[in-house]
């Protein structure tokens, strides 16, 4: 049943979900309570979910809930099966066309918060909520990619929000793999979501999750030490400190998973920039660098190596043979600016997780 | 546990009691000391312990008398505490400490003389053993582990009673380094800053005025929290200045200092010699020194990897904070390499010497077992040139990289790579 006036005032939003066959989900919303202004935002989401999608259709939108923990009753949580199938509907939302990126981000990002409150109310700790936690930290690393591929004044913000996301829902996960661990014992992902918070501070500046990485590490066990995964992202991190941009970009696209890739991203970023900086600084003033030898060392198209090369500042030429070359030695070189364009990572085979 | 008649542990109890009072009321700083070292396991506390878990009533004892009664509190919980460590019930002994902790703490702010000072820092040092030998029975029990998380905040109160303008203050340096100790069992090192910051920005303050061994362990500490941060320069600073002040015969406390300094030492540039190595066995560094001193990248890269057949020495490095220092010395054993193979060069042909082909370079390694096509080849050499650690230049086109004929291999000179 749904009910909706203008009028109405919320005291809080339920929402029951029947699953009479696999493929349908029956939404129920009750209003009823005092005013909020936030709850009045909560009756217009509701509204636009219900106008946007008719009742009977198998894949029914939802709507945001805006309960507080001091609110909550233990009839408004919903238990772990509704969420795990709600996550998933949300989940294959992502890849939606019919509205901007940001547009669906915005509405997955509340309702997964709200998804994570309900866990975290319950205060549950089986490989079903791992699950959940590992999928929303999924979300939050696809959407991190691709916000930087949308314009917009509010994108930065919804960037940084993200991010502060992200953070928790991390930290989250880390605490519920740790929490009655058996000796010996890794979950199934762990070993990949950690491998995330590495990847996070391959920077010394960055502080995302707060602690320095070599703090970090202490905390982990063996196991997780010697895994694929934590192994991959050290030689990762051996070679960003060092520098070493053909070894970081060659193992990033021989061994990165998905998740893994768009994480390295922004420092995919980086340390084509710093190649570009290091060839201009280095190299013989007379023999200019050829861009396609660059391409091929920076696993890039030629074009975007042009386009790269223009974003540093610097100046690239045909030469006589009608080869594009950078001239080196050129003094204008700069940083390119946060937010700059993605580009390609030749030979790159990761398969997208949804 | 002996048998103790009633008499002798009424004897017991009381003896204590009297040394007790007397050691208040005399000052008697290093007489209250031993009476409050439980970790000690002293003959005499021991049989105290049994006598107090014979008699079972001291509180009466402590109430029968004026001098005893005036710390009835105090003793009374110190007492109960002395029992539960006795027979082994660690959790109960601590809580009973805690307040006995709690109760002293509150007396020394009204003794106006810093005089029970070493006293007081018994009972933080006390605190904080019993506090782990507790959590050790809890997680032994499944259960949460948080008695020294407690006594975190136990001790954080007994700095804010030394943190003031008296002759007490010069206590505030040992507290500091039991949180600090504490802080660090816990994983909990971020909340180190505050009291850092007390101590470094506070004008109550002089550094200069704590007591030496005080001053070690705070830079040790502090020293080792630069390491983990990144920041090499000041660690550097922190942790010679803790060796330099150290005892020269705590070479226990000297092995501590030089497991954090060898690498942060190594990461400017100075090596140490195989002797002090040996001497303070830091044999873990043996490899990484020699891979630095021959430019023998396979050395490096083994002595950074896992041995399947001893224990985990990645996992040795990465507990102590060290491993991401010594990570980054592979560009320093790539310039030692270079260097290595100018040298050659110049005594075969030194008109030559100077030009380096990324084709010998790439040989080079792979004697050392390293297979490196040329393109990474070239983009090591431009990063050494880069950030100074070669001086020339990259003729990409003749795959040759041209030496400057002045100081091709400048040395770091105590500063990080790069800087």
């Amino acid at each position: 049943m749904y009910l909706a006036t203008e009028a109405m005032t919320i005291l809080r939003v339920e929402i029951l979900l029947t699953c009479p066959s696999s493929s349908e989900l029956a939404l129920l919303c009750v209003l009823s309570g005092k005013e909020s202004q936030e709850n009045a935002c909560v009756i217009s989401q509701c509204l636009r979910g219900f106008m946007e999608t008719p009742l009977n259709h198998p894949q029914i939108s939802l709507s945001r809930r805006t309960l507080s923990a001091a609110d909550v009753q233990a009839s408004d949580v919903r238990p772990l099966s509704v969420l795990e199938e709600t996550l998933s509907y949300l989940l294959s939302l992502l890849d939606s066309r019919e509205h901007p990126f940001e547009v669906v981000h915005d509405f997955i990002f509340d309702r997964t918060r709200s998804i994570r409150q309900d866990l975290s109310i319950q205060n549950l700790a089986s490989e079903g909520v791992i699950h959940l936690y590992e999928e929303i930290v999924k979300f939050h690393v696809i959407s991190r990619q691709r916000l930087q591929g949308c314009s917009g004044t509010s994108i930065s913000s919804m960037h940084h929000l993200n991010m502060e996301q992200l953070a928790k829902t991390l930290t989250t996960l880390y605490n519920i793999y740790d929490a009655n661990r058996k000796p010996d014992y890794i979950y199934e992902n762990e070993a990949e979501f950690r491998s995330l918070y590495v990847l996070l501070h391959l920077n010394t500046s960055s502080g995302v999750m707060g602690e320095p990485l070599s703090l970090w590490f202490r905390k982990l066990t063996s196991n997780l030490i010697k895994s694929k995964e934590m192994c991959f992202v050290r030689k990762l991190l051996r070679s960003y400190r060092n520098g070493n941009y053909r070894s970081f970009l060659r193992t990033t696209a021989s061994e990165a998973t998905y998740l893994q890739y768009c994480i390295s991203e922004p420092h995919i970023r980086e340390m084509r920039s710093f190649a570009v900086e290091c060839i201009n600084n280095v190299c013989y003033k007379l023999q200019p660098y050829p861009l396609l030898r660059l391409s091929h060392n920076l696993m890039m198209k030629e074009m975007d190596v042009e386009s790269l090369c223009h974003e540093c500042g610097l100046e690239i030429r045909t030469d006589s043979d009608g080869s594009i070359v950078l001239p080196t030695k050129q003094t204008n070189f700069c940083r390119p600016k946060e937010g700059f364009r993605n580009y390609d990572l030749i030979g790159i085979e990761v398969e997208r997780l949804l | 546990m002996a048998y103790v008649s009633m008499g002798e542990a009424h004897r017991r109890i009381t003896e204590y009691l009297n040394r007790f009072c007397d050691a208040v009321s005399y000052q008697d700083s290093s007489m209250l000391c031993r009476l409050l070292s439980f970790s000690s396991n002293s003959p005499s506390l021991l049989s105290l312990a049994d006598a107090l878990n014979v008699f079972q009533d001291a509180s009466s004892l402590i109430r029968q008398s004026d001098k005893f009664s005036e710390y009835g509190e105090i003793l009374a919980h110190l007492f109960r505490s002395l029992q539960s460590y006795r027979v082994g019930n660690l959790v109960e002994a601590y809580l009973a400490f805690e307040k006995f902790a709690n109760a002293f703490v509150q007396e020394f702010r009204n003794w106006e003389s810093a005089w029970a000072l070493e006293a007081l820092y018994v009972v933080c040092y006390e605190i904080r053993i019993l506090a782990e030998k507790a959590d050790k029975e809890l997680t032994s029990n499944g259960k949460s582990p948080e008695k020294l998380k407690a006594a975190g905040s136990l001790l954080m109160k007994v700095f804010g009673v030394l943190a003031g303008k008296g002759p007490k203050r010069v206590g505030a340096l040992y507290v500091t380094c039991q949180l600090f100790k504490t802080y660090f069992k816990l994983g909990t090192v971020n909340l180190c800053r505050s009291v850092i910051r007390s101590i470094e920005t506070a004008r109550i303050f002089d550094f200069e005025e704590f007591p030496r061994r005080d001053k070690v362990t705070y830079m040790y500490y502090t020293g080792r929290l630069e390491v983990f941060n990144e920041n090499f320069p000041a660690a550097d600073t922190k942790l010679s200045y803790a060796l330099q002040h150290c005892n020269p015969k705590r070479e226990r406390n000297i092995r501590m200092i030089l497991k954090y300094l060898i690498p942060v030492k190594l990461s400017l540039g100075i090596i140490p010699k195989d002797e002090l190595l040996q001497k303070y066995n830091l044999h873990e560094y043996m490899n990484v020194v020699q891979a630095l001193r021959k430019g023998d990248l396979r050395l490096l890269r083994h002595a950074l990897q896992e041995h399947e057949d001893r224990y985990c020495i990645v996992a040795v490095f990465l507990r102590s904070g060290v491993y991401l220092v010594l990570e980054k010395l592979e560009l320093q054993v790539y310039q030692r390499l270079m260097k290595k193979i100018y040298i050659i060069q110049k005594l075969s042909d030194p008109a030559r010497a100077h030009q380096l082909k990324l084709e010998v370079i790439a040989k080079a390694l792979r004697w050392l077992e390293i297979d490196m096509d040329l393109d990474e080849v070239e983009c090591i050499m431009t990063i050494l040139i880069y950030k100074n650690l070669v001086k020339g230049y990259l003729a990409h086109k003749s795959k040759v990289v041209v030496l400057s004929k002045q100081d091709p291999f400048p040395k770091l000179n105590g500063k990080p790579v790069g800087s």
